[in-house]
């Protein structure tokens, strides 16, 4: 009685979502324009204009599953027709030594297509940009070498003929509008996982690692996982179009189904539509299929080659005048004028942000412990034997000259550098004692860092960045929208949510590097000279900021070089010089220690002044 | 009530009307590479067809009704899909005609067979078009089968009498590049190699995007293989000859499966005395004997006429005979319906040695034309010339491969 | 024995056709830091030009390469200035499509004005191959050998002695840093990239008396030439030739002792180890990662 109670207004107000989402006219606008792929076809009803579309329908798909790699995650395939070449040679293959229906084999294909995805991605993503993509087209022609070498399996270079059983259940059909409407169910699903993903904490986590891998780290996201998650979902994909598009064509051949020429061209198509968007790979798709198809009836046989001439010419020009894309430069612009459609510009009404995650432990308990940190670059030592144990509650000032090797040490505590020897244990929020790894391990287990040099994700909004770290407590995005607002408004941010984070003032930024780690909801703060670079108004806000934050129950570690600002803030100094810590204790104490001045200020002045 | 129902009656007589009217024209479609990489020689298989139905056009059609070529252009087999819908639903051909490349028949003839549509090969030699047990497929040019049975025959049939050996005291190598028209013809060349129990010592697959087949050559050399058998477009054919020769790699014979064998670029770039000898099995040249080949003179004059250079290759030639042949059938079937057409094809009866590329042509029930093989040319002073067998020979067969 | 001695000589003397190709691709990529996609391409209009010059004026392929290197080295530039300078401050992706773009234009340009037929040029002289104690050699590979080892040892007294090679290699190393130095980096990019596509001019006038052109001969070299520079450590020159040698024994070995159509899979698979293990390179000379 009382769960039923509970269940409907949550049921009602789910409904009443959905319901306004179709008044939406972005969302009845795109429905109207997709089914239009379907609608053409069926209204003119030529076999030859239907193959058109479904070819339009098919490489759509190809290309938004490439989006979802190639955009999302920013990591530039050229090999993706192995996916789409192992989805088909799966299912025609099972098809004819176990005569199963092609709409179980493309699963068992898509399945073999994630393994094969985890297996390119694993090793290769930590390679970058060209050698990416090189690695990709390599993996490529191994495969579509082999397949020709074992020709025992896979009929080799004379290809697989698909035997023509027709009907729903063979996938093979006299009427050809059936192939459409399955073609147009392939792009459908394609896109709704584009949208989906686009639209959700993995979206979010794409775009950051595709921007920043630090920063993303240091907001707790596993940069390999999160593209492995990536690649998997888009091989997946590839790997069920190209089932469908073997038993359209019932033929397969190593050359056309392992092909670098549509690999690029699947690429292609995303980029001039625009990368990273959710319609762009059909734009580009919708606007060069059709042209190829009219090119080349009307250049054909008179002019070989004219064809691929004038295909990589626009290439070429696409990337000088609209390197965004047909969506990413006439987007925003199409948007507002939709949004302008009766029932569009509504704001969504305000949605309560969730609780932070809560703070336990007794105040004064050891919370992090760094035991003997030595840290070698080559013969440089940057840090010798630093122990520095953290307590809780307490905000600890790291000082030192330049060079001293502070932010070594902070890379050290937050999991960015793997010491040369040494250990660091941390009091996770369970209260157990852990000895994490991985930058993103240490992230998760309550340890949040800002850079010393931002690292804002450029192209996502103010409000963007600081839900990538809300997105580690909070997963749905509602509630990380409204968590990430509450920190905006903590840290001073709310005014300028929605200015795109690149055009930002230094003193913004700052402000920003902080809030994105404060979304994290950590229990051990590390801030890396957050003050540098702020007015003296906002310097007195960011120490204000700071106690409150501690204030919380978080345990903060600063390096800063505003001396006068640390020495007021900090409950206690650590004071490192050459790689060693020189001094610690409290702050006025400090100050007196005669190692410390000779390290700022050089010995010469410490003989003068008698000290 | 009454009068929706005439109307309706009306209408639905004037449509099937339609068709009718239309059918004062034979549509045939022609389904070739127009453009892409294959561009060349679709090109040239295509002029055959298209000298062809000229040809009867001239004489008054196709039993009195004129034939209209619908071109289709297929770079890869989705296009060839794609042209093969067009032609068979937007503009209701009674048959196609194609298409060169084996990959694109195949796709395509997939399309016809379903559409109901015959579909008559001309030229693309992979066995499989002829062997899915499709109702409305007929091809009349050899198949890879032919083509490796006969370069293996040529070993015993004629190399080996002109070396004055014993063939199986020969040893031999196959070699040929790894796509689909070399995987093909080298693995039919094995088994008729072991059926004539002969001497196979080495079987090479390369690819033909190969920089260095030295390895290759050296291979053979280290095996001591006298006689090769070479599955190749043009850019290996080149390297083979040309490293082969840097190699000091000499057999007593070399043997090409057409592709890059047959063109003259090839012998241009090795230069002719370097292929001096080579031996090739094609298609029908046209250093032919005109006597086993009656009409070959005639329509080299045709193309003469018409395009202004002499052939670019046998393609052609082997295109007009099969469009001939089909386009007779047509002519004799009792309507233009696929079964009839079916039932003409299978009547036809025409003996070696009357066609002008030599072959005849009696079709089995998979639709493969089962009077039909290639011959043995080999290039000599600069010129490929028919060498085997007897009747369609203009030279003697010589001995030695190159200058050595 | 005897074969395993020739096999590793043609290794050596097909390494060297591999790191004349290759010595560009580095030279561009370790200062412009761009991977230039259409450099088969260079090679394959050099060896058109080159087939032009001999068919039309009688040219030795030898002799051309003078006016070919001065050719490519125009286009190289011209390339950096209206395609790469425009996209040097957008995502990587932007010029990796922009130079793909390149490419797929030139080879069909080169489709619709040759044909797909191949063009070669007969330079018996070249062609004569040498025999000592059993094992044979063409002149012309040697001569390709001496040329790069010349052009791997000139460019390194360039870049070492010259004033604007010291500009280079800072511009290389730190763009920022180099630019407060007044060093004008736009016109090193632009005469770096011209220095890369010269190199190719060079590499097709020695190819083109052992290979015939055709528009997709670019393709045959091309992912060779990367392999063999992501071997060397992506920036070095002596890396890229010494990467060359170890493709050109391997692709040897590998096509007599594995088999001829599973080479290309044995230096694919070398390639691939090599970016995921050994990302700076086989002699440690670079950094693929960054």
């Amino acid at each position: 009685m009382t769960a039923k109670a509970l269940a409907t207004p949550a049921a009602a107000r789910r409904k009443s979502g959905l319901l306004s989402r179709l008044t939406d006219p972005r969302v009845y606008c795109s429905l109207l324009a997709l089914s239009l792929l379907l609608i053409i076809p069926v209204a003119i009803d030529s076999p030859f204009i239907v193959h058109v579309f479904v070819t339009i329908c098919v490489f759509a798909a190809l290309s938004t599953a490439w989006n979802i790699v190639g955009g999302y995650a920013g990591q530039l395939s050229l090999g993706h027709m192995v996916f789409y070449g192992i989805g088909g040679y799966t299912t025609a293959l099972l098809i004819q030594h176990f005569s199963l229906s092609p709409w179980i084999g493309m699963w068992a294909g898509a399945a073999l297509s994630v393994l094969v995805g985890i297996g390119i991605g694993y090793p290769c993503f930590r390679l970058r940009g060209p050698f990416f993509s090189l690695a990709t087209i390599a993996f490529l022609e191994v495969v579509r070498l082999l397949a020709i070498h074992f020709h025992g399996v896979t009929g080799g270079a004379a290809g697989l003929i698909v035997p023509l059983k027709l009907g729903w259940q063979w996938m093979i059909f006299r009427e050809k509008i059936n192939y459409l409407y399955i073609a147009f169910g392939l792009l459908l699903f394609a896109m709704a996982v584009s949208w989906a993903i686009r639209n959700s904490k993995l979206g979010f986590y794409l775009t950051a690692v595709r921007e920043r891998e630090d920063a993303a780290l240091a907001a707790g996201v596993s940069n390999t996982r999160v593209k492995l998650k990536a690649v998997m979902i888009s091989a997946g994909l590839t790997s069920l179009v190209g089932s469908f598009h073997a038993m359209y064509i019932t033929f397969l051949e190593p050359a056309t189904m392992f092909s670098l020429a549509t690999s690029i061209e699947i690429a292609m198509f995303s980029l001039i539509g625009g990368l990273g968007t959710v319609a762009g790979p059909l734009l580009g798709t919708v606007l060069v299929v059709p042209l190829a198809e009219l090119a080349r009836g009307w250049l054909g046989a008179s002019a070989n080659g004219l064809h691929g001439f004038v295909y990589g010419t626009v290439l070429v020009l696409i990337t000088l005048t609209l390197p965004g894309g047909l969506a990413g430069t006439f987007g925003p612009w199409v948007v507002r004028w939709i949004d302008r459609l009766p029932g569009g510009g509504t704001r969504r009404e305000e949605y309560e942000a969730p609780e932070a995650r809560p703070i336990t432990g007794t105040p004064g308990e050891p919370i992090l412990t760094a035991e003997n940190l030595v840290m070698k670059f080559g013969g440089l030592t940057a840090t010798d034997n630093v122990s520095i144990t953290l307590h809780r509650g307490e905000i600890l000032g790291i000082i030192g000259p330049n060079g001293a090797g502070k932010t070594t040490i902070f890379n050290q505590i937050s999991g960015f550098l793997k010491p040369t020897s040494g250990s660091i244990s941390v009091v996770g929020p369970d209260g157990a004692t852990r000895t994490p790894v991985s930058a993103d391990e240490f992230a998760r287990l309550g340890v949040g860092r800002t850079f010393q040099i931002v690292q804002p994700f450029g192209k996502l909004t103010v409000l963007e960045n600081i839900m990538v770290g809300a997105f580690m407590r909070h997963a749905k995005v509602d509630d990380a929208r409204a968590a990430a607002l509450r920190v905006a408004r903590l840290v001073g941010l709310e005014d300028i949510k929605d200015v795109e984070a690149r055009n930002l003032p230094i003193g913004g930024l700052k402000r920003l590097e902080v809030a994105r780690t404060l979304a994290t909801e950590p229990s051990i703060l590390l801030l890396d000279e957050v003050m540098a670079g702020q007015s003296q108004s906002d310097t007195q806000r960011m120490v204000q900021l700071i106690r409150t934050i501690r204030d919380s129950g978080v345990t903060v570690i600063a390096i800063e070089h505003n001396m006068q600002a640390i020495m007021s803030l900090s409950d206690r100094i650590v004071v490192v010089d050459s790689g060693r810590v020189i001094a610690q204790g409290d702050p006025q104490e400090v100050v007196k220690d005669r190692r410390v001045i000779e390290a700022y200020l050089g010995e010469d002045f410490v003989h003068a002044q008698g000290i | 009530m009454k009068l929706f129902a005439k109307v309706a009656l009306a209408t639905t007589l004037a449509l099937s009307a339609a068709p009718a009217l239309a059918q004062e024209t034979v549509k045939i479609g022609a389904l070739y590479p127009f453009s892409g990489g294959l561009a060349l020689l679709g090109d040239e298989s295509f002029r055959g067809l298209e000298l062809a139905v000229e040809e009867r056009n001239a004489k008054g059609g196709l039993n009195g009704k004129p034939i209209q070529m619908i071109r289709g252009d297929a770079v890869d087999p989705n296009q060839a899909v794609g042209e093969a819908r067009r032609l068979t639903s937007v503009d209701k051909v009674n048959a196609i005609f194609g298409t060169y490349s084996s990959s694109l028949a195949i796709a395509a003839t997939q399309v016809a067979e379903l559409a109901g549509v015959p579909y008559f090969e001309l030229g693309a030699i992979s066995d499989p078009i002829t062997e899915r047990g499709f109702q409305y497929t007929f091809r009349t040019n050899p198949t890879s089968k032919d083509f490796a049975n006969r370069m293996v025959d040529a070993i015993s049939d004629a190399v080996a009498p002109a070396l004055g050996v014993d063939p199986k005291s020969l040893k031999v190598g196959i070699i040929h590049e790894d796509s689909l028209y070399g995987q093909t013809v080298a693995g039919f060349q094995q088994k008729r190699a072991q059926e004539k129990g002969l001497n196979l010592v080495e079987t090479l697959p390369y690819s033909a995007k190969s920089v260095d087949l030295t390895p290759v050559i050296l291979r053979l050399k280290s095996a001591g293989v006298d006689v090769v058998l070479q599955t190749s477009y043009q850019n290996d054919t080149v390297l083979f000859f040309r490293q082969m020769k840097d190699q000091g790699f000499k057999p007593k014979a070399v043997i090409g499966a057409g592709g890059g064998y047959s063109l003259r670029d090839t012998v241009q770039a090795v230069g002719p005395e370097n292929m001096e000898g080579a031996l090739n099995v094609d298609f029908t040249q046209y250093r032919t004997n005109p006597a086993a080949a009656p009409g070959i003179d005639a329509f080299e004059k045709k193309y003469q006429a018409k395009y202004g250079t002499p052939p670019r290759s046998g393609h052609s030639l082997a295109n007009y005979m099969g469009a001939n042949v089909f386009l007779d059938a047509m002519a004799s079937a009792k309507d233009l319906s696929a079964d009839a057409i079916r039932e003409a094809v299978m009547k036809v009866d025409v003996p070696e040695g009357t066609t002008p590329t030599g072959w005849g042509a009696k079709f089995n029930e998979q639709g493969q034309n089962t009077r039909v093989s290639p011959f043995l040319m080999q290039w000599q002073g600069g010129e490929l010339v028919t060498v085997f067998p007897e009747k369609a020979a203009v030279a003697k067969l010589k001995t030695g491969v190159g200058a050595n | 024995m005897d074969v395993f001695v020739q096999l590793i000589l043609n290794g050596i003397l097909l390494g060297s056709m591999y790191a004349i190709i290759s010595v560009g691709l580095t030279l561009i990529f370790g200062i412009v830091r761009v991977v230039n996609f259409a450099h088969g391409e260079f090679l394959m209009v050099g060896m058109y030009a080159v087939y032009l010059l001999a068919a039309n004026l009688g040219f030795h392929p030898y002799v051309s390469a003078v006016p070919i290197v001065i050719l490519l080295f125009a286009m190289g530039a011209l390339v950096q200035r209206f395609i790469i300078q425009p996209l040097l401050g957008a995502d990587e992706h932007i010029q990796i499509f922009a130079m793909v773009g390149l490419s797929t234009a030139l080879v069909n340009l080169a489709l619709l004005i040759f044909g797909a037929d191949l063009y070669s040029v007969n330079t018996p002289s070249v062609r004569q191959s040498i025999a000592f104690g059993g094992y044979t050699l063409l002149i012309g590979q040697l001569v390709m050998f001496f040329c790069a080892l010349a052009l791997v040892a000139g460019l390194h007294f360039f870049m070492q002695t010259t004033p604007l090679g010291r500009a280079i290699r800072a511009t290389a190393q730190n763009r920022n840093a180099a630019l407060l130095m007044g060093v004008r980096v736009n016109r090193i990019y632009i005469f770096s990239f011209g220095l890369g596509a010269a190199c190719v001019g060079l590499a097709s006038a020695l190819l083109m008396p052992l290979y015939p052109v055709t528009p997709t001969i670019g393709t045959y070299f091309v992912l060779t030439a990367f392999v063999v520079v992501v071997l060397g450590g992506m920036r070095s020159m002596y890396g890229a030739f010494a990467g060359a040698m170890i493709i050109g024994i391997v692709d040897s070995l590998s096509g007599y002792y594995i088999a001829p159509d599973l080479k290309e899979v044995v230096y694919f698979a070398i390639f691939i180890l090599i970016l995921i293990f050994k990302p700076t390179g086989l002699f440690g000379l670079g950094r693929g990662t960054e």
